[in-house]
């Protein structure tokens, strides 16, 4: 990477990451022709956010979160309420979806940023339910089963953005930023010192670090990712119900940065689109086309543990997580 | 290096076995086309399964009839999972296809409404013959559905148990999209007809322990108790009246109308009342047709949900065949509009031309020594 970088210049990287985004990308589906292919994309792309965002906070820092799909809903829900019922455009709807995801995030993370390994898995396991369960119970604001119909499409500046190649472009450019910042955070000092907490976080505490900070920030930031690319969904399904905010979808979205590699940004691209694409692809072969995708999934991580294009092996890192509850070492869930 | 190898196969492969997918139907004698979506996989796809079996019947029997003037119409099926973003993917999967007039399913009112937002723009007929959400025919002109809903089903059992005598009763409901609107529309309607609520109580999803709720409703002493859930739930919430010795009579829901309510629910289940569309035990000659021809080909009998995806199957093949084999999409969505008297095996069925909502006949039925009767 490092070497790489240093032979290309970053500027034309960027420059050639954005033609493919939002020149190559969208000529080929729409080769391919109608509007199936843009659907599938904006699929994937509302996923590759997602999945970006995660392995800042699983990947980079080491947090085993179970509850991403939370906040993702958290962001879909407050971009939904606020442009049916307040009338906001998209370029509102999509910075108040990234805050009140990451508000939420934060409050969540202040309590649980002290639990280590599994016990922070399982609290983020309870707070992605919670928010679930709250989405479906808190009738009066949320709607609740009923879900929320009639989310306007996306218009920008008097762009309108309403069809599938619109919501392509909307979603390239929300997950080009997720990309974006999550790059940076990662390839930089910062990132090392989160790479440090994922290695041993009491060892990066003696070094100086404030580990229970640095986590609550990275959880904040990964939120408010999810947050954004819930608006983007809303906005582009125009229709959204708790259930598509649910454990399941925590777990693909895991999924994804296992598969893709932990802690690579490339990886969990790849990831994304692959378990986005990959069953759409398979349609062909009819009802067996999930157990192809489980067969996939078990042999990539058969023969590359650490995902594809990962920098840490996810079998070692949750073995590490799942297995400090029989540790004698670790007393205790807290620290 | 090796493992990305394997995947590259793995994306060729399924890069030709789509290839293929697409080829197939364009080689076929050009029957038209309708397609349909579904759970094949997953948590619900006994469900698909079944809608699967009882639209095979139904085309079979339509094509040997000579199909279209002659013109054999065919069904893609595609699995949704269950799943909205896999439901939209397919709505446009299936509005990409020129040769495909209109569209059938999704299950459950969530997939059917996300994937109804596609066929609401590009401008094609949608037929679920279970989506029962209050507003999924309010999503666009295009949405049908095949299921009386609660609006219809509420007010017909608030009518019937104010016949029977009740004048106060409570509510038990399963909180989701469906349950809420059972009970709300069951409660507006029996206040219509005179009589009073004592109270709404819904219950999660999954929730198996009744007691404290029926404690609280036992306390109410409400004449009646309408139950708003599945009969997985039923089963165990009426075996815990009975312990509890609740002793108002019950009336319930047509979701409960399964022989697996008898099966879990034991005698606790004995005089429960509900409406329902379809009755097996029905002597009409469509409905013991239906029965026996299923039984012989899939060897169950089928149940309300199969009877419910046949008729959705009969009624957008009914629609095709009055637009004619050269139809539009907007030409099939207007025929499907017209649709008025269909006679299937879940009733004379008809579509409100405003709201698109369907009308049927429904029957009453008791649970009586362990099992169901029709009483008039």
């Amino acid at each position: 990477m490092v070497a790489n970088a240093s032979r290309v210049s970053v500027a034309a990287r960027w420059l050639g990451l954005a033609a493919l985004l939002f020149g190559l990308i969208p000529a080929l589906l729409a080769a391919i022709g109608g509007g199936y292919p843009f659907q599938v994309a904006i699929t994937a792309l509302i996923f590759v956010t997602l999945a970006v965002s995660l392995n800042l906070v699983t990947g980079t820092a080491g947090l085993l979160s179970l509850g991403h799909a939370g906040f993702f809903g958290v962001g879909a829900y407050a971009a939904a309420l606020a442009s049916t019922k307040l009338g906001w455009p998209f370029p509102l709807t999509l910075p108040l979806a990234a805050v009140a995801a990451a508000v939420v995030g934060v409050l969540v993370a202040l309590p649980t940023m002290r639990l280590i390994s599994i016990y922070f898995a399982v609290a983020t396991l309870g707070i992605g339910e919670m928010i679930h369960v709250a989405l479906l119970n808190w009738v009066s604001f949320t709607r609740g089963p009923m879900g929320i119909r009639a989310i306007p499409p996306i218009e920008v500046l008097g762009l309108d953005l309403s069809g599938v190649v619109g919501g392509y472009y909307a979603a390239a450019a929300v997950a080009a930023a997720g990309i974006f910042a999550v790059h940076r955070l990662t390839h930089s000092y910062y990132g090392n010192a989160l790479r440090s907490l994922r290695e041993d976080d009491q060892c990066a505490a003696a070094m100086g670090l404030n580990p229970v900070r640095l986590k609550i920030e990275a959880f904040g930031v990964s939120c408010a990712i999810a947050g954004a690319a819930g608006a983007v969904y809303a906005h582009t399904a125009s229709f959204i119900s708790p259930d598509s905010f649910r454990f399941e979808e925590s777990i693909l979205i895991l999924a994804m940065i296992v598969v893709g590699g932990l802690g690579s940004l490339p990886g969990a691209v790849v990831g994304a689109v692959l378990l986005i694409v990959l069953p759409e692809a398979l349609r062909g072969i009819g009802d067996f086309r999930m157990i192809a995708v489980g067969v996939f999934m078990f042999l990539s991580i058969l023969f590359q543990p650490k995902g594809l294009l990962g920098e840490a092996s996810a079998i070692a890192l949750f073995r590490r997580q799942l297995g400090a509850a029989w540790r004698g070492d670790i007393q205790a869930g807290w620290k | 290096m090796r493992p990305e190898f394997k995947r590259l196969k793995t994306l060729a492969l399924a890069a030709a076995a789509l290839a293929c997918g697409y080829a197939a139907p364009a080689r076929a004698a050009d029957p038209l086309l309708i397609g349909y979506q579904m759970p094949l996989s997953g948590d619900y796809s006994q469900y698909g399964e079944m809608f699967r079996n009882a639209a095979e019947l139904q085309l079979k029997a339509f094509n040997a009839a000579g199909g279209v003037d002659g013109t054999p119409v065919q069904i893609l099926y595609e699995d949704s999972k269950n799943d909205p973003k896999e439901g939209v993917n397919i709505a446009r999967k299936f509005a990409d296809n020129p040769r495909i007039l209109a569209a059938l399913g999704d299950f459950s009112s969530t997939v059917s409404m996300a994937a109804g937002e596609v066929y609401a723009k590009v401008g094609m007929a949608q037929l679920s013959q279970t989506a029962s959400h209050p507003e999924f025919t309010k999503v666009s002109k295009y949405q049908f559905r095949n299921i009386t809903t609660q609006a219809y089903e509420g007010p017909f059992t608030a009518k019937w148990i104010r016949q029977t005598g009740p004048k106060s009763v409570a509510i038990v409901s399963i909180q989701n999209d469906w349950g809420i609107s059972a009970a709300e529309e069951f409660a507006k309607a029996f206040k219509a007809e005179g009589g009073s609520v004592t109270g709404i109580e819904y219950f999660n999803p999954g929730n198996r322990d009744f007691r404290s709720i029926l404690t609280k409703v036992a306390r109410a002493k409400p004449d009646a108790i309408y139950l708003c859930m599945f009969y997985e739930e039923a089963a165990s919430a009426l075996q815990q009246a009975k312990q509890l010795n609740v002793k108002a009579p019950v009336f319930s829901t047509s979701s409960l109308y399964s022989p697996k309510l008898i099966e879990l629910g034991g005698d606790a289940v004995n005089g429960v009342r509900m409406a329902s569309t379809f009755v097996p035990e029905n002597p009409a000659p469509e409905v013991q047709g239906f029965v026996s021809n299923f039984k012989s080909a899939y060897g169950n009998a089928p149940n309300m949900f199969a009877a419910q995806a046949y008729d959705a199957v009969g009624i957008m093949l009914a629609a095709l065949k009055a637009a004619g084999p050269k139809a539009t999409r907007e030409q099939v969505r207007d025929a499907l509009a017209a649709t008025t008297g269909y006679p299937g095996v879940t009733g004379k069925t008809s579509f409100d031309p405003q709201t698109r909502e369907p009308a049927k006949t429904l029957a009453k039925m008791v649970v009586e020594n362990g099992q169901f009767k029709v009483i008039e």
